[in-house]
């Protein structure tokens, strides 16, 4: 038996259910970071005033609350602290095992960025192990563009990987 | 005289998982709740304060006031709105009413929590816990379904602190065996420690009884003046003494603390509360903790200054959390036997310490006079305390 969608849904894409960030430009600001993750580069926003470099990207620096900021560039590469591995009942949209780790790139206000940890079979990390950026595309959705149409927009989506190939 | 907030009462439906939908849990609470206070009728409360979270996702209900006020037979003139803070919402409910008719900006006001999460598909609200955390950075990276950061926090825990799951183990055990009685907590099931420890995994190092199950369930109670209490029960009053929310972070990436089993922002909460509630963590007869894994309770009785940091493991292992020990804790079973419809939960843990208070738990404490109820919300974002007496800060 075919499962239906909600009939009046049927092709339709809901993006407000979707799992990941609707990151098109008509809708988000901080836009810059995932273009930038599509060139392989992990970025976020530093305040041109007082210098703090927040992490997500803003566009309000949250110390000084000024809107002078700019991109700039974070470590790519960074070293296992602490993971966790999910072997069964991974929830809908991740694949198993579901690994998480708290990284270290090095760097304020990255130390302890908690991500995903994908191309990595069960068992195979350690801590202190060298991970990498790994960027990757995810589902594009429709944007309604009046008399255009309706546009897909492309969306890149991020995690780290072990340097070292399993 | 200065308006003083107390609990007035209280009362939960069955929870577990429910052939019912949101409305019915929520009328059924309501229904506990006046049955507590035979004195009190619905024309008289003139507020209503709804915590709900999961509403929006899996009820497809956004202001859910007016909903709950109209099935429950209410018409509040005072507020009558609805607040999300997830697990703590139900907490944050009684605060907000605490500020209102402290200010003399309502007189009787009734929060009510609940959720109703088994939907006919389970997929369904999995995947709405995307939704639980900072969706677009941490529900992007499968952090929705919170034991994957519960399993990290633990293994911190261990790694920083000697902790064994043996520790983690005791606190489903004492938890579980608090509720085998209770007729209203979801898990009503006698636990060993043999059990606990060959549980099967859910993300290594936590097993099945180290995670609250999925829950529905609601629960309310009335928020009043000292003073109006008087002329409607001859039970001990029971004010909240002193309430502190703290938020320092919502992305995991800009956690607090030194590392996930380092709870600064727990402190933080706790220092105020005690502050505002003129009491000490040794005047603490009773508490209410949100044990929503085994972990978080062991770490909480640390921050909360139950024991020294990083002796949370064996604290709760020695059973110094049981009836006779130096803090028994979630003497009604806690989120990891009653379950955790996370608006209702706060509401639960209330009414638990208001029972403490005033003498008629299932579990009672002796002599309790001051309770404390805690909560975490989200992952690990906000810490939310109430501190209950039965007299007033002076």
């Amino acid at each position: 038996m075919a499962i239906l969608g909600i009939p009046i849904l049927e092709n339709l894409y809901p993006v407000t259910m979707d799992m990941w960030p609707v990151q098109a430009k008509e809708f988000n600001r901080i836009w810059q970071f995932y273009e930038n993750l599509k060139q392989g580069r992990f970025t976020t926003t530093k305040c041109k005033d007082c210098g703090k470099v927040a992490y997500p990207p803003r566009v309000v620096c949250p110390d000084c609350y000024s809107e002078n900021l700019e991109y700039i560039d974070l470590p790519t590469k960074g070293k296992v602290i602490i993971f966790s591995e999910e072997v069964r009942g991974v929830p809908l949209g991740f694949e198993s095992p579901l690994i998480h780790a708290v990284i270290d790139l090095g760097v304020e206000p990255v130390r302890r960025l908690l991500s995903r940890i994908v191309n990595c079979p069960a068992g195979y990390l350690k801590e202190g192990d060298e991970v990498q950026l790994c960027v990757f595309p995810v589902p594009s959705h429709p944007i309604e563009k009046g008399k255009q149409g309706t546009i897909m927009v492309d969306r890149v989506f991020f995690a780290f990987e072990p340097v070292k190939k399993p | 005289m200065a308006r003083r907030a107390v609990i007035l009462a209280g009362g939960q439906c069955k929870w577990g998982v429910r052939e019912a939908h949101l409305v019915d849990l929520f009328q059924e609470a309501a229904k506990a709740c006046f049955d507590d206070i035979p004195t009190l009728k619905p024309k008289d409360v003139d507020g209503l304060i709804v915590a709900t979270s999961y509403a929006g996702r899996c009820s497809f209900q956004v202001n859910t006031a007016p909903v709950i006020a109209e099935r429950l037979g209410l018409k509040p003139t005072s507020i009558c709105t609805r607040c999300d803070t997830l697990c703590a919402g139900g907490s944050t409910g009684i605060i907000l009413a605490k500020g209102l008719v402290e200010a003399g900006m309502a007189d009787i006001v009734m929060v009510a929590g609940g959720e109703k999460l088994y939907t006919p598909q389970k997929w369904e609200v999995f995947y709405s816990e995307l939704a639980s955390v900072d969706h677009d950075w941490d529900g992007a990276q499968g952090m929705g379904l919170p034991p994957p950061f519960f399993a990290l926090t633990a293994k911190e825990h261990m790694k920083h602190y000697g902790t064994k799951k043996e520790d983690l183990a005791a606190v489903s055990v004492t938890n579980y065996n608090y509720a085998v009685d209770n007729p209203v907590a979801q898990m009503q099931k006698a636990l060993t420690l043999e059990e606990a420890m060959n549980a099967p995994e859910v993300v290594p190092p936590l097993t099945l009884y180290d995670c609250c199950p999925i829950t529905d369930g609601a629960a309310a109670c009335i928020i009043t003046t000292d003073e109006i209490a008087k002329k409607l029960t001859d039970r001990p009053l029971v004010y909240i003494r002193g309430v502190a929310q703290v938020c320092l972070n919502s992305v995991t990436a800009n956690f607090p603390g030194e590392h996930l089993a380092d709870w600064k922002h727990l402190r933080v909460a706790a220092e105020k509360a005690y502050k505002v509630a003129k009491v000490s963590p040794s005047d603490i007869k009773v508490a209410q903790t949100h044990d929503c894994f085994s972990i978080s309770e062991v770490i909480e009785v640390e921050e909360l200054g139950f024991c020294k940091k990083g002796e949370g493991g064996s604290f709760c292992s020695s059973g110094q959390i049981r009836i006779g020990g130096k803090v028994p804790i979630n003497t009604d079973g806690g989120l990891l036997a009653c379950g955790h419809p996370f608006g209702a939960t706060g509401i639960r843990q209330a009414i638990e310490i208001m029972k403490q208070l005033q003498g008629r738990a299932r579990h009672q404490v002796k002599d309790a006079d001051i309770g404390l109820t805690h909560n975490l919300s989200g992952a690990n974002a906000e810490h939310t305390i109430l501190i209950y007496g039965r007299e007033p800060v002076k």
